[in-house]
């Protein structure tokens, strides 16, 4: 699974690995979270409790000792391994609905249309999948965070 | 008897005095400006009045608005705070004449403390060494600006220029050479004149490497001074106090007791009553000069509060109600550090930072004080002063306080807003905080290009990951991102509202 950062003005790409328990990139392994906590085990040994909270699109970590904001580069809506679902970013109303439940779709395909804000935004698949569910069509009004539809990652 | 204070003030000071109040059996009034409401002093309080206006000088700093609030909720006392109206004399009288209990010192010790040069000569006639320097009390621009440069013949270089009016750095210029005195003269008084209505300068010797070093005093109506020891400041970032302890690391019970006395002489000078603060310069020659005294409650009282074992805030109400102290004879008892937690930028200039505080999850544990005035969930905004919290830690030794204080920050997590945490634990690490030669200008000289965190590749990457992890585990869908405690595991409802604000 792949997301981009702005880490202090460098764009950086990171791909997940899934792993058994959670996700690893550069050596670094993050487990499973229980209330806004993520079990880290660093490059070099080192294991720690991060924190972690989502403000707008930026992403806010607190890892020993050190506070980290890393705006997320995606625009749009953001895709879910749990649970498979794509949520809205924001409130807004589908203009289009551009997939049907059993299509297949490749890693950056868009599959539905959202005006927020007055903008227009795609919402694409983070990976190739199968579309499992499509709970929204166009002209329907969404809730920020709303489960848009859901995607099926291929192996 | 006084029955009910009002609480002059906001944020993490009006909490600290409307929980003493509390624990004192007085019922309290708190004061507020509409962008307050709902703060956490407001919750402290019994009462809220709220203040018509929406800039400082008609909120906060408006006193017949103030006055007529402790009238409308029959309360009997005013506390000024720290800051505000705390050191205006006229307000002390206006208080008074409102036949209401002023919780600070008289009208006229304020107004002798409040101007410098006036503080000189009061100090100096008390026999309380004050820094080698002359004051002009000329009003007259040129004749001020000549006068000045005489006196700056016979005071030597380098030397600082002060308005008389001063504090916070303002109206202050340092000389190192007679070239450069005439520009650095006028800048000050020009600053003055802005800042403060009154361009009257003087001239002070710039004692370098100097240690900032206060002493606490209080003094009641049975006419008992006392002193509470010292607290050393010398850690300032454009004199702005940032790390203070209790003792200072380089003091010994000769000198505290000769600084000690002179900072009782000071207050009786001038009569003093109630929580004071009188601050030295300490010269590497082991000298120490008369500074300026503050008269009121000051940020950094907690460190004195741990080691001394006296509740300052609590005395104060004692103070004023007409009680003797109830402190007895001096007897510190181990190490405090005070840090203080801004919302601010320290790689950035230390420009201040607005915004959630999403997660706002302090230290907790064995001798770890938080006075703040902001919880999570709480937004940061631009309309006052950015320090969130003082951070304040005890423990046996001053080794185990520097220990205990990185464990605190290391512990400190708050996301939504940048903060100077990160810049606090570094300063932990400094060779001069560790061996305890702090100077006023040891952040400079540790940092003369600004600061920027020390952070391996291996923990911004590990930084990264989590983000990466947390965005694909969901954890924005869940509750958690607000901060709340809820559970965040198992299938996320479909109609879970982000925890995410756009500003």
């Amino acid at each position: 699974m792949q997301h981009r950062f702005n880490v202090n003005g460098d764009e950086v790409e990171v791909t997940l690995t899934k792993t058994d328990e959670g996700w690893a990139w550069e050596g670094a392994t993050v487990n499973q979270h229980t209330r806004g906590r993520l079990h880290v085990t660093m490059a070099d040994g080192r294991t720690a409790l991060a924190h972690a909270a989502k403000v707008g699109d930026v992403w806010w970590v607190h890892l020993d000792g050190h506070t980290f904001a890393l705006e997320r580069m995606e625009p749009g809506a953001s895709s879910q391994q749990h649970g498979g679902g794509l949520v809205a970013p924001m409130p807004g109303k589908v203009l289009e609905t551009l997939v049907e439940p059993g299509d297949e779709v490749r890693a950056g395909q868009a599959l539905m249309v959202l005006e927020a804000m007055k903008m227009e935004h795609r919402i694409v698949a983070a990976h190739d999948g199968t579309v499992t569910a499509v709970h929204h069509q166009a002209g329907e009004q969404v809730a920020q965070g709303a489960v848009l539809l859901e995607l099926e990652e291929t192996n | 008897m006084m029955k009910k204070i009002l609480v002059a003030n906001r944020g993490e000071i009006a909490c600290r005095v409307l929980r003493a109040c509390r624990e004192a059996g007085l019922s309290t009034v708190a004061i507020c400006a509409a962008n307050d409401q709902g703060t956490l002093f407001t919750e402290l309080a019994d009462e809220v009045v709220l203040l018509e206006g929406d800039t400082i000088a008609t909120t906060y700093l408006d006193q017949s608005q103030i006055i007529n609030a402790a009238r409308s909720t029959s309360a009997d006392g005013i506390h000024p705070g720290f800051g505000f109206l705390s050191e205006r004399a006229d307000f002390a009288q206006a208080v008074m004449d409102a036949g209401l209990v002023w919780i600070g010192p008289s009208p006229h010790a304020i107004e002798q403390m409040g101007d410098k040069m006036t503080a000189r000569k009061t100090m100096k006639a008390a026999g309380v060494p004050v820094i080698p320097g002359e004051e002009v009390e000329t009003e007259d621009e040129e004749e001020a600006l000549i006068a000045l440069q005489e006196a700056a013949e016979r005071v030597g270089y380098p030397l600082l220029l002060k308005a008389s009016s001063g504090g916070g750095g303002k109206g202050m210029r340092a000389v190192t050479s007679p070239d450069a005195f005439e520009e650095a003269a006028v800048a000050a008084r020009r600053e003055a004149v802005a800042a403060f209505g009154d361009g009257r300068i003087y001239v002070e010797r710039l004692l370098s490497g100097s240690k900032h070093i206060e002493i606490q005093v209080l003094a009641d109506r049975t006419g008992t001074t006392v002193h509470l020891g010292e607290r050393e400041c010398s850690v300032q970032r454009r004199h702005q106090k940032v790390f203070e302890e209790a003792p200072g690391p380089t003091m010994n019970a000769d000198l505290r007791e000769a600084m000690g006395a002179a900072a009782v002489a000071a207050a009786k000078a001038v009569d003093y009553e109630g929580a004071g603060t009188v601050e030295f310069l300490l010269a590497p020659s082991g000298e120490f000069f008369f500074l300026e005294m503050n008269t009121r409650i000051q940020v950094e009282h907690p460190v004195t509060e741990l080691v001394t074992g006296v509740d300052i805030v609590r005395e104060q109400l004692r103070i004023a109600d007409g009680q003797p102290m109830s402190c007895g004879d001096l007897h510190l008892r181990g190490h405090a550090i005070e840090v203080r937690l801004y919302a601010e930028d320290p790689a950035n200039g230390f420009l201040p930072a607005i915004g959630p505080l999403t997660v706002f999850r302090p230290p907790e544990g064995p001798g770890v004080r938080l006075d703040t005035g902001v919880r999570e969930g709480d937004e940061v905004t631009p309309n006052y002063d950015p320090m969130l919290a003082k951070l304040i830690v005890w423990a046996p030794s001053r080794d185990e306080a520097l220990e205990r204080m990185r464990r605190a920050l290391d512990e400190f997590v708050v996301l939504g807003t940048t903060t100077n945490v990160r810049f606090l634990r570094e300063l932990c690490d400094n060779d001069d905080v560790v061996s305890g030669a702090t100077t006023t200008t040891t952040i400079d000289d540790t940092w003369p290009n600004g600061w920027s965190p020390m952070q391996s590749e291996t923990l911004v990457d590990a930084a990264v990951t989590s983000a990466a992890a947390a965005e694909s585990f969901g954890m924005h869908r869940s509750s958690t991102s607000s901060g709340g405690a809820g559970q965040t595991d198992g299938p996320v409802s479909p109609f879970t509202t982000l925890s995410r604000r756009y500003p």
